[in-house]
């Protein structure tokens, strides 16, 4: 049980320190080419 | 808000997420390569097109518009082995990996750790890779296959010299030694240290190709070396070494 509570916790941290840069571009750049291609439906 | 804008803004962040899971994959996929510098000035060509076309700086914009819908097809062929080495990888993914618990996975470290320090000292080389989530059983069919309970003593004894087994790497597949002999793809980066012969090119090697973790012995310099994702670590001691393999093969990335 408590092996498995460690286990859970190291997960959860190692969501914010596994590449956290990697995931902080990779945010930016799927909200700009989300963003664009709304505009480019839009446009046509 | 009503229930239709609840479902647009629900539908949206769903995007954004798929979006960011597939982007971050592939950034991920390219890390250790040549082709992730590529990569960063792709997506920093991106940043400012989309800056651009936000300013309204029309002929900037078609400028990168059309520079970047060209330049996208000699990316594909300049890095053409990069992306099938990463395509390779995809269909290597290992579902029997991580069943091991914490408990076997300190075992399994200790007694690496113990015949590393061990061959270190009497200066003997020795390559050890650790399968991750990529299936290292291609790489066991270089080599002989083993299959044999892991321990110090029996990873000693095959890379003892003039043991027709000891020249080339040994492979741990969930807790065992599953290979020795095996044979790895040597790196062929012009930046890799002259200091580091063979050996510590085939880990490299074989970074770049999987997820493995791979210990490398010196038997020149008697250092140990801890090679994972097309990065070398060295000069660590043994404790800093247990920690950094048992932090990378804990959690499925």
């Amino acid at each position: 049980m408590n092996k498995n509570r460690i286990s859970i916790f190291y997960r959860i941290t190692h969501i914010f320190t596994y590449h956290p840069w990697l995931k902080l571009i990779s945010l930016i750049l799927a909200v700009i080419v989300w963003l664009y291609i709304k505009e480019e439906m839009l446009l046509g | 808000m009503s229930y239709a804008g609840i479902l647009i803004h629900w539908k949206s962040i769903v995007e954004i997420i798929v979006l960011w899971i597939v982007i971050y994959r592939t950034l991920l996929f390219f890390e250790g390569t040549r082709a992730i510098q590529v990569i960063r000035g792709i997506a920093l060509v991106l940043v400012a097109f989309f800056i651009f076309q936000k300013l309204g700086l029309e002929r900037l914009d078609w400028l990168f518009k059309n520079f970047f819908a060209t330049s996208i097809i000699a990316l594909l062929v300049i890095f053409h082995p990069e992306i099938r080495q990463a395509l390779a990888r995809l269909g290597q993914r290992n579902l029997f990996v991580n069943s091991m618990d914490e408990e076997e996975i300190d075992l399994m470290l200790k007694e690496i750790i113990k015949s590393v320090e061990d061959l270190a000292g009497y200066k003997i080389g020795a390559l050890i890779a650790i399968e991750k989530n990529d299936s290292l059983s291609g790489y066991i069919e270089s080599g002989i296959r083993i299959d044999a309970k892991l321990s110090s003593e029996l990873i000693q004894a095959i890379f003892t010299p003039n043991n027709p087994l000891h020249d080339g790497a040994l492979i741990v597949q969930r807790g065992r030694i599953m290979g020795a002999g095996a044979l790895f793809p040597l790196a062929q980066r012009p930046d890799i240290n002259r200091i580091f012969g063979t050996r510590h090119r085939a880990a490299l090697g074989l970074s770049e190709e999987s997820d493995a973790v791979i210990i490398v012995v010196s038997e020149e310099r008697q250092d140990i070396s801890l090679v994972y994702q097309g990065k070398l670590y060295n000069n660590l001691n043994y404790e800093d070494l247990f920690l950094k393999i048992k932090g990378i093969i804990k959690i499925r990335k």
